[in-house]
């Protein structure tokens, strides 16, 4: 740093200052939440503003993980996340395929209902999709709540996918078909092995979404044994608060952990996907 | 567009059927057409009927697209989703570019940290909805765990009603919005300005352009497009938000943070208002289709 001429060094400063707010703006929040998690239910309720506590504690993750239910809705969240993302980059990688790869009529219609599909509120189907999946007998399963997740991925697979086979040349499939495999072969054989880290961010991308669903578990399941993390920690919201808070805290930490870890380990991968997907066609 | 368009037809006899692009989107077609498009047009069928949860019955009729428009909370609706919408999209795209330029700024001068500083921002954008609402509500909470009034009384201030004030709770909902979506206006924001050919800003500094004429005349004309596809994913996003808001307010007090999408759930799976409730969801699907529409014009 006073290597730095005058100049520089004033904007260096400055732009520190700029990042000092803000990181005070993004990381407080979530600092509090983390502060009351590890509170004591004596010092929850203490007047004085303190972000450390004056004696720290893990019983509240201990005593939130021997809620009953608790694991469950952890585990449930995992199975319907993932499932989610894998049913879709099964059903979205064909399409994008076609998408980047054909000619056809329809094809701008096509991209721009996968678009609309991802736009719309899941809620705006859930009203009608509700009684439907209770006339086929698919409330409270989650079978029937993972055709959803798969429903909603989708769109967003498709679209991230696309982007990525754009990016390959076509010329290697080509070669392989003039060989005389088919163009499905040379799908499974050249493209999807090429296409790794596209798929694998498409798919980190939509699971992590899929932690985060709430709107869909929320309306189909309702026993308790099946619900996700989202609804989960809802209905502890519910509970405890103004009793144990710091139970709710502990909760929603855990939570939120596994998708801050899943993004910081691949953040680099799902950043550049998203950027990518949203600004081109 | 993609690259390679012009199609080699292989040495097969007769139709092949893997040339043919319907048996590729033939799945994603099936599925979205089973669980997303019939029933949004269920909706729009509904919308026209008295529908009720609690009797199957139901009449075809212009009510409830009356009882909504001119019966109903609809001010109060429009008034807190305009607000939640509105000020997210200002609050997220002036924030979001003003940390895009700091990153920049730090990143060209190569200063430590700007990783650090840019992965804590995104973080908060890959937070579920329901802790984000419920790390806000513990923020604002009026009880004796609420970070903000207890920073308030120790400076000697009293506490601001923060959720339970209805001309304060549609703010605190959106400063909670603003905090979880800047994340997106930001990264966009930051790739767009990694784009902006650097000749441009030698040139401008060739003429003696300063600081603040480079940023008016180079970095926002060539930044349009991407603020312009920033307005239309955070209206989108926030118009959507349920999550969120859910936790944080539920909707009150009264019906002053009601957003749309509450209003539709509230109307729907309280009331058991189907009708009223499918009015309320048409109109997220036309402002949704038309969001659609001016992004995918705004695409290359």
């Amino acid at each position: 740093m006073s290597l730095l001429p005058g100049g520089r060094r004033a904007t260096a400063i400055g732009l520190y200052l700029a990042y000092g707010g803000i990181l005070l703006f993004f990381m407080l929040p979530l600092l509090w939440l983390l502060s009351l998690s590890v509170r004591g239910p004596a010092e929850i309720f203490v007047s004085e503003l303190r972000l450390i506590p004056r004696e720290p504690t893990l019983i509240n993750f201990a005593q939130v993980l021997q809620i009953r239910q608790f694991p469950l809705y952890l585990l449930n969240g995992l199975k319907l996340a993932v499932g989610g993302a894998a049913g879709a980059a099964l059903i979205a990688a064909p399409a994008a395929y076609a998408c980047s790869r054909f000619d056809f009529k329809a094809k701008k219609a096509a991209l721009f209902a996968v678009l609309a599909f991802q736009m719309i509120s899941p809620l705006v189907v859930m009203v009608p999709l509700y009684r439907y999946m209770d006339s086929l007998g698919l409330t409270e399963s989650h079978a029937g709540a993972l055709i959803i997740y798969v429903a909603i991925a989708s769109p967003m697979s498709t679209w991230l996918m696309k982007g990525f086979f754009d990016g390959l040349p076509p010329e290697l499939e080509q070669a392989a078909m003039i060989d005389g495999c088919t163009r499905f072969g040379a799908f499974r054989r050249i493209v999807l092995p090429l296409s790794v880290p596209g798929l694998a961010a498409a798919f980190i991308l939509t699971a992590i979404m899929g932690w985060s669903q709430f709107i869909v578990p929320f309306i189909l399941l309702s026993k308790p044994d099946l619900l996700p993390i989202s609804v989960g920690i809802y209905n502890l919201l519910g509970t405890y608060t103004g009793s144990a808070t710091q139970l709710v805290a502990a909760a929603s930490v855990l939570s939120l952990l596994p998708a801050i870890v899943v993004f910081l380990v691949f953040q680099r991968f799902i950043v550049g996907a998203l950027t990518a997907g949203a600004l081109k066609e | 567009m993609a690259a390679g368009t012009h199609q080699i037809v292989p040495r097969r006899r007769g139709w092949v059927f893997d040339e043919a692009p319907a048996i590729w989107l033939a799945p994603l077609g099936v599925l979205l057409a089973a669980f997303y498009l019939w029933p949004a047009l269920q909706v729009v069928r509904t919308s026209f009927t008295d529908a009720n949860l609690m009797e199957p019955t139901a009449r075809t009729t212009l009510d409830s697209y009356r009882d909504v428009l001119f019966y109903s909370g609809l001010n109060e609706i429009g008034k807190a989703t305009l607000v939640f919408v509105g000020g997210s999209v200002v609050g997220q795209l002036s924030f979001g570019l003003l940390i895009a330029l700091a990153l920049d700024a730090g990143a060209k001068r190569k200063l430590p940290g700007v990783t650090f500083v840019r992965v804590a921002v995104l973080a908060t954008w890959i937070i579920p909805g329901v802790a984000s609402g419920i790390t806000w509500q513990l923020i604002f909470s009026e009880s004796r765990v609420g970070f903000l009034n207890g920073v308030l009384n120790a400076a000697g201030m009293r506490s601001i009603a923060w959720l339970s004030d209805p001309d304060i709770a549609i703010w605190s909902a959106t400063l909670a919005n603003i905090w979880r979506g800047t994340a997106l206006s930001m990264i966009l924001l930051y790739a767009g300005l990694q784009l902006i050919p650097g000749s441009l800003y030698e040139a401008a500094a060739i003429d003696g352009a300063g600081r603040f004429q480079a940023f008016r005349y180079i970095t926002l004309p060539q930044l349009k497009p991407i603020l312009l596809i920033n307005v239309i994913l955070v209206t989108i996003f926030s118009l959507n938000t349920f999550d969120l808001v859910l936790p944080l307010t539920g909707g009150g007090p009264g019906r002053s943070t009601e957003v749309l999408a509450l209003a539709v759930y509230n109307t729907v799976f309280h009331d058991f208002n189907l009708g009223e409730g499918s009015v309320l969801a048409v109109m997220m699907l036309l402002i949704g289709l038309g969001m659609t529409a001016g992004y995918a014009r705004l695409l290359r």
